[in-house]
């Protein structure tokens, strides 16, 4: 297990590029990926993509970042990578399909943000959880899905 | 690289969620000795509706020393000072962490919530969401929230399964076919049985046990 307890910088730093960059031609480049509401957390432990057991620990007002550089010398590097946010969009049928369906999604406390006429609904676990909680919207036609 | 760096970095914080009955104090009545024997330095933080009544079960107990447990009062809302705005807990975990420098976890009980509750990750490292077989073998099957998103779920109170007429296979079956490969535990924290595995998995994914 590899502890860390800061980040570096980032891979785009201009600093740490060519580093990178020259580990990254040798495959000595080990990426963490994350999902995007675990890159909130300040400890946690994790796996890289090359199986090495990492233990993080950041201050309390430090974040992770796409593309925090936990470790970099000259026999490797450890980059934090955020998986992409998964949407679900939704497109109420009217103004009180557009009501009831917006009091849902606070009740249920999920995180949305709003795309002109579609609500957008962050992913934070299988889709098909999701879409059972509006299946009584999209059996009567009150939402329709919107893919892309 | 990993060099050992001066600064502690400060103490895992561990959110215990669940509704109102489920077990979430008599659970750190369990896991509270067991850290202790462990030789993890503790604290806790409850949140209490209007009263600070589980403050006061745990600093009665003999468990812990009396001013290492803090109460945050949550009113009438007990997932807002979880989840939205933890300013509360997160002043208290603070304090906490000052008076009694160095400290290596804080665990946080929730007041009390539906099973929508979730914990903000800028206030706990890893949460663990306490549900009990008496509130029913359909909780896991509603997919709340909590049940879905913890990082630990506890299934509670498995001896009182024949008395409710509940199918606790199925209901652990149904539990872990929701959350994926996230883990799902069964204790009785009357009995203390079942209760290792959670300090296991609090003292590997946030206190970085090695490997057993
Ligand atoms: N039968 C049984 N009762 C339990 C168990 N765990 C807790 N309890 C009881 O459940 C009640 C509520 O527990 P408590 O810890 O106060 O719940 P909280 O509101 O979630 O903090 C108490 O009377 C406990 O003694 C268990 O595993 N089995
Ligand atoms: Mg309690």
């Amino acid at each position: 297990m590899l502890k860390f307890d800061t980040i570096l910088g980032l891979a785009g730093d201009p600093a740490l590029h060519e580093r990178l960059h020259g580990l990254e031609h040798r495959g000595a480049v080990e990426t963490i990926v994350l999902e995007p509401r675990d890159m909130a957390r300040h400890r946690l432990r994790a796996t890289t993509d090359k199986g090495t057991d990492c233990a993080i620990a950041l201050a309390r007002d430090t974040m992770l970042e796409d593309g925090a550089v936990l470790l970099l010398d000259e026999a490797r590097a450890i980059v934090v990578r955020s998986a992409v946010q998964r949407w679900l969009a939704l497109v109420p049928r009217d103004a009180a399909a557009a009501l009831e369906l917006g009091y849902h999604a606070g009740n249920l406390h999920w995180r949305v943000h709003f795309e002109g006429a579609r609500l957008m609904v962050a992913l934070e676990g299988p889709e098909a959880a999701y879409l059972e909680r509006v299946a009584a919207f999209l059996e009567d036609g009150r939402v329709r899905r919107a893919d892309g | 690289m990993s060099a050992e760096t001066a600064q502690h970095p400060g103490a895992a914080r561990v959110g215990i969620g669940g509704p109102v009955g489920s077990g979430k104090t008599a659970l750190l009545e369990q896991l509270i000795p067991r850290f202790a024997v462990r030789g993890t330095r503790l604290a806790v933080i409850t949140n209490d509706l209007v009263t600070k009544e589980d403050a006061e079960r745990l600093r009665r107990s003999g468990l812990i020393a009396p001013e290492r447990v803090l109460a945050v009062e949550a009113g009438a809302c007990p997932h807002t000072v979880i989840r939205e705005d933890p300013t509360l807990n997160l002043d208290a975990a603070d304090l906490l962490e000052q008076r009694f420098s160095p400290l290596d976890l804080i665990l946080l009980e929730s007041g009390g919530d539906n099973l929508a509750s979730t914990f903000s990750l800028e206030l706990v490292d890893y949460w663990l969401f306490v549900i009990d077989v008496a509130g029913g073998g359909d909780i896991p099957r509603k997919k709340g929230p909590g049940v879905v998103q913890a990082d630990l779920l506890i299934i509670n109170k498995p001896d009182l399964a024949p008395h409710v007429g509940v199918d606790l296979e199925a209901m652990v079956a149904e539990a872990r076919a929701v959350r994926g490969d996230r883990l799902v535990l069964v204790t009785n924290c009357r009995s203390g049985e079942g209760v290792d595995a959670v300090v296991a998995a609090i003292g590997r994914d946030v206190l970085f046990d090695a490997a057993s």
